[in-house]
C-alpha cells in the first residue's frame, strides 16, 4: 500500500508539472472545457433582453437584406452601427458597418461613400477617408456631413487653413450649428480660445438636438479648461452629462479634466462599469494609481492585455493611449516617447501634443517633441498648461529654437494671423 | 460560525475582485493548427458573440447563450466554420470537427472547435484560405499559429490577406534551438529517475564522512565545489551518450537502458546509507551519466529531431537539460546547506530520503528488468 503510493510519485509529479505548465502557458485564457449543464449561461449578449436597440437593429438588418440593391437601408444600418461603436466604445460595430458597406461595389453612392470615409478615419486611414469624402462631395456638393467630417480630419492633421475651407462651405449651405462647431474648433486649435468659446456657444444656442448639444457642451468644457476656467468647464461637462447619453468622448474628456484637477476619486465614481472601453479603462487605472488603491495593478494589467491583444492583430490606433499608459502607469518614458511620436505623425490634436510633450520631458528627449514645439509656435495654441510643458522641455536645452511667445490668455481678440 | 461566514464573504469579495471585466475588442478568432506530413490537427476558438451574429444562437431571445443553445447548433456551426476555412497541401485537405468545447478570452466566451483532417501530400507548401465572418464583420481577424512539420509560424488573416501560403522546410535555426531548449528543461523535470539520481549524489554534498560519522561541511564553498564536480561530470557524460545515440551512432535496447538507470539510482542511494565511494563522487556521476544519456536520447527520439536543424536542436536539448538541472541545484543547495547541521537534515532528509529513494528505485528496477507492472499505475 505504502509502496504503491511511493511509486505513484512519478505520476503525481507528472500531473503536478502538467498543471504548472497549463497555468503558465494558458494564463491568458482558461483551459477549454465541456460544460455539463445545458442551462449553463456561457455568454451575455450586448444589449439587454428586450432592448429596443437590438430589436431596432434586427429590423434594420432585415430591411437591408430584403432591399439588396438599395443603398438607403444599408447606409442607415451602417450609420447606426457606427453610432453604437462611438457610444459604447465597442469596435465590433465598426466591423459590422464596414461589412455592410462592402456588400456594394464601386462606384458607391454619396451616402455610402460618406460612411466608408467615417470608418476609414476610425482606422486612422485619413487619406482613404479624404478620398471618400471628396468623391461624396463630387456627387453631392452640398453634402454637409462630408464637409463636417473632412473638416474634422483636417483639424486632426493640424491643417487649419483647409479646415477653415470646410467651415466656410458649411456656412454657405446654411448649416449654422455645424458651422459653429467647425469654426469653433478651428479657432480653438489655431490659438483663438476666446473667439472659439463664443462660436461654440452661439452654435449651442442655435440647436435643440441633444446629440449636438452634448458634443458642443463637451467642446465648450475643453475650451474653458484650456482658458484656465475650471469652474466654467465643470459646468459645461456637468450639463453634458445631465443629458444622460452614453458618450465615450465626453466621459474621457471629463475624466481627464478631473484627473488634471486632482480629483481621481470622482473619476472612479463616474467611470465605474466602463472598464470595457480601453480609453476609459486608462482613465480609471490612472485614478486608482493616483489614489494608490489596491486595484490599480489589476487595471494596469488589464490595459497591458488589451494593448497586447491589439498588437496581435496589428492594430495601431491606440498609440496615444498606450503612450499615456507607458508614461503614467509603467514609468517607461522611452517607450512612451516612441509611441507618442508615432501617434503624432498621424494625429495632431492638442491631446496628442500634450502626451508627446509630457513623455519627451520625462525622457529628456527634446528632439522628439520638436514637431509639437513647431506647432505651438505656428498655431499660437493658448492652453497655459501645454505652453508651460513646452517651456519646461526647453529649459536647459539650447537647440529648442526661437523662444515661445508668452501666454496670451488675457488677450481679448486673440492673435491676429 | 461567525468565522466561517466571514471567510465566506472574504472569498466572495476576492471572487468579485478577480472576475474579469470583459473588454470591448474587435473580433478575433484564434486558430491553432498543426500540420505534420499529411496529418492535420488543431483548435479553433470563435467568439460566441460572433457566432450568434452570424447564426443567431440565442433562440429564446433572452440575451443569453446557454450551453444547450450552443450544443443544439453544433452541426450548423461546423458547416458554417469549415465552409470558411480551406487548407491545401498537394490538393485540398479534409477537415472535421472532432469535439466541441468552450473557453473564455478577454472579451467573453468562445466556442472551441477541435479539428482533425488529412492532406493529400505529406510534403510541400501549405496554402490556407480563411473567410470566417468577413462578410459580416470587415474588422474580424483570424489569428493563426501554424506548426508546419515542427516549425511554428504566425499570421494575421484579414479580408485583404485571406489566403496565405506557408513555405515548408524553412526551419528557423533559432526557433528550433529555442523549442528544443524548452523540451530539454521539461524532460529533466518530468524525468523523476534522473532527478532522484542527481539528488542522491547531491544530498551528501553538504556533509563530510569522517570516522564512520557524518558532519556538516564548514564552508558553502566546499559544498559548491563538490556539487559543481558532480553536476559537470553528469552533464559531460550524458551529453556524450545523448549525442551519440541521437545521431544514430550507438543504439541500446531501451529496457536495458531503463533498468540500468533504475540500478544507478539504487546504487547512488545505497552509497549514502553505507558509503563505499566517498570522495570521488563525480566519477560515479560520470559513469552513470553515460547511461542516463541513453535515457534522454529515447525521449528525444520520441520528439523527433528535424534533420534540417539536427545539430542546433541537439545542442538546444542538451542545454535545456543543463538549465533544468541547474535550477534544481539552485533550489536544493542553499536549503541543504542551511539545514546541514540539523538532525532533520541528517536523519530525516539524508538517511530517510536516501532510504525512500532506494525503495522506489528498487521497485523501478524490478519492474523494468522483468517488464512487470508491480504496483505503480
Amino acid at each position: 500500500m505504502v509502496l504503491g503510493k511511493l511509486t505513484n510519485f512519478r505520476r503525481i509529479n507528472h500531473v503536478f508539472l502538467s498543471l504548472l505548465v497549463s497555468v503558465v502557458t494558458l494564463s491568458a485564457s482558461a483551459a477549454p472545457r465541456k460544460p455539463l449543464d445545458d442551462t449553463e449561461v456561457l455568454e451575455h449578449l450586448p444589449g439587454r433582453a428586450g432592448d429596443a436597440s437590438s430589436r431596432e437593429l434586427a429590423a434594420m438588418r432585415a430591411a437591408m437584406t430584403s432591399a439588396a440593391d438599395n443603398p438607403g437601408p444599408a447606409a442607415e444600418l451602417a450609420q447606426r452601427y457606427f453610432d453604437l461603436a462611438m457610444a459604447r466604445g465597442d469596435p465590433r460595430y465598426v466591423g459590422y458597418a464596414e461589412a455592410v458597406i462592402a456588400r456594394f461595389s464601386d462606384p458607391l453612392p454619396a451616402s455610402l461613400r460618406l460612411i466608408r470615409g467615417l470608418l476609414r478615419q476610425y482606422r486612422h486611414d485619413f487619406d482613404g477617408a479624404l478620398t471618400d469624402f471628396a468623391k461624396a462631395l463630387e456627387l453631392d456638393p452640398d453634402f454637409a456631413a462630408a464637409h463636417a467630417w473632412r473638416g474634422a480630419i483636417y483639424l486632426v492633421q493640424a491643417d487649419y487653413v483647409a479646415a477653415q475651407g470646410e467651415c466656410d462651405a458649411l456656412q454657405k449651405i446654411g448649416r449654422k450649428t455645424l458651422f459653429g462647431a467647425c469654426i469653433g474648433l478651428v479657432q480653438a486649435y489655431g490659438g483663438k480660445l476666446e473667439a472659439a468659446y463664443r462660436s461654440l456657444q452661439q452654435a449651442l444656442a442655435d440647436t435643440r438636438d441633444n446629440d449636438n448639444r452634448l458634443w458642443l457642451l463637451t467642446r465648450l468644457g475643453e475650451v474653458a479648461a484650456w482658458r484656465g476656467q475650471p469652474a466654467l468647464a465643470e459646468g459645461h461637462y456637468r450639463e453634458a452629462l445631465a443629458l444622460g447619453r452614453d458618450d465615450g468622448y465626453l466621459l474621457a474628456a471629463w475624466g481627464d479634466f478631473l484627473l488634471d484637477s486632482g480629483r481621481p476619486a470622482e473619476v472612479i465614481k463616474q467611470l465605474a462599469g466602463w472598464e470595457a472601453s480601453d480609453s476609459l479603462l486608462l482613465r480609471l487605472a490612472e485614478a486608482e494609481a493616483a489614489l494608490k488603491l489596491p486595484g490599480a495593478a489589476r487595471l494596469a494589467q488589464m490595459l497591458d492585455d488589451r494593448f497586447a491583444a491589439a498588437k496581435l492583430r496589428g492594430d495601431t490606433t491606440h498609440r496615444a493611449e498606450e503612450a499615456r499608459y507607458r508614461l503614467r502607469l509603467r514609468g517607461d518614458p522611452a517607450e512612451a516617447v516612441r509611441l507618442a511620436a508615432e501617434n503624432y505623425r498621424v494625429q495632431r490634436e492638442p491631446r496628442d501634443a500634450r502626451i508627446l510633450l509630457e513623455a519627451a520631458i520625462a525622457a529628456k528627449d527634446v528632439a522628439a517633441a520638436r514637431t509639437v514645439q513647431d506647432w505651438l509656435r505656428s498655431s499660437g495654441f493658448e492652453d497655459a498648461h501645454l505652453r508651460r510643458l513646452g517651456q519646461e522641455l526647453c529649459k536647459g536645452a539650447s537647440p529648442c529654437g526661437a523662444p515661445l511667445p508668452a501666454v496670451r490668455a488675457a488677450s481679448p481678440a486673440g492673435v491676429p494671423r | 460560525m461567525m468565522m466561517r461566514r466571514c471567510l465566506f464573504c472574504l472569498c466572495g469579495l476576492l471572487l468579485l475582485l478577480s472576475l474579469p471585466v470583459l473588454a470591448h475588442k474587435a473580433s478575433d478568432s484564434y486558430l491553432v493548427l498543426e500540420v505534420k506530413g499529411k496529418e492535420v490537427s488543431g483548435q479553433w476558438d470563435v467568439a460566441l458573440r460572433d457566432i450568434d451574429f452570424a447564426l443567431a444562437l440565442d433562440r429564446d431571445g433572452n440575451g443569453e447563450i446557454t450551453w444547450g443553445e450552443l450544443r443544439a447548433r453544433h452541426a450548423d456551426i461546423d458547416a458554417w466554420a469549415l465552409g470558411r476555412l480551406a487548407l491545401q497541401r498537394g490538393g485540398t485537405c479534409t477537415l472535421q470537427v472532432a469535439d466541441h468545447l468552450v473557453d473564455s478570452h478577454t472579451d467573453g466566451s468562445y466556442a472551441v472547435l477541435q479539428l482533425t483532417g488529412a492532406c493529400p501530400a505529406a510534403v510541400g507548401d501549405l496554402t490556407l484560405n480563411y473567410r470566417l465572418l468577413f462578410d459580416l464583420d470587415a474588422l474580424h481577424r483570424g489569428l493563426l499559429r501554424l506548426s508546419l512539420d515542427g516549425t511554428t509560424q504566425t499570421a494575421v488573416l484579414s479580408p485583404d490577406r485571406a489566403e496565405q501560403r506557408f513555405v515548408a522546410g524553412e526551419v528557423s535555426r533559432l526557433s528550433a534551438f529555442g523549442q528544443y531548449l524548452v523540451e530539454g528543461i521539461w524532460h529533466i523535470w518530468i524525468g523523476f529517475d534522473h532527478i532522484l539520481f542527481l539528488l542522491s549524489l547531491l544530498l551528501p554534498a553538504v556533509l563530510v564522512h569522517e570516522v564512520g560519522r557524518w558532519r556538516g561541511v564548514a564552508k558553502f564553498r566546499e559544498a559548491l565545489v563538490e556539487v559543481l564536480w558532480v553536476v559537470t561530470a553528469f552533464t559531460v557524460a550524458h551529453s556524450i551518450t545523448l549525442s551519440l545515440a541521437a545521431l544514430g551512432l550507438i543504439s541500446l535496447p531501451s529496457r536495458l537502458v531503463e533498468s540500468a538507470i533504475a540500478a544507478s539510482v539504487v546504487l547512488a542511494a545505497a552509497n549514502n546509507l553505507k558509503p563505499l565511494v566517498e570522495h570521488r563522487r563525480w566519477m560515479v556521476a560520470f559513469g552513470f551519466g553515460l547511461i542516463h544519456g541513453f535515457g534522454f536520447a529515447s525521449v528525444l527520439a520520441e520528439l523527433g529531431l528535424p534533420q534540417e536543424t539536427l545539430v542546433v536542436s541537439l545542442l538546444g536539448f542538451n542545454l535545456g537539460v543543463e538549465i533544468g538541472q541547474l535550477a534544481i541545484v539552485a533550489v536544493f543547495l542553499p536549503v541543504a546547506f542551511a539545514l546541514r547541521a540539523t538532525p532533520f537534515y541528517r536523519r530525516g532528509v539524508f538517511v530517510g530520503g536516501s532510504l525512500v529513494t532506494l525503495l522506489i528505485a528498487l521497485i523501478w528496477l524490478i519492474e523494468r528488468a522483468f517488464d512487470l507492472k508491480l504496483i505503480s499505475a
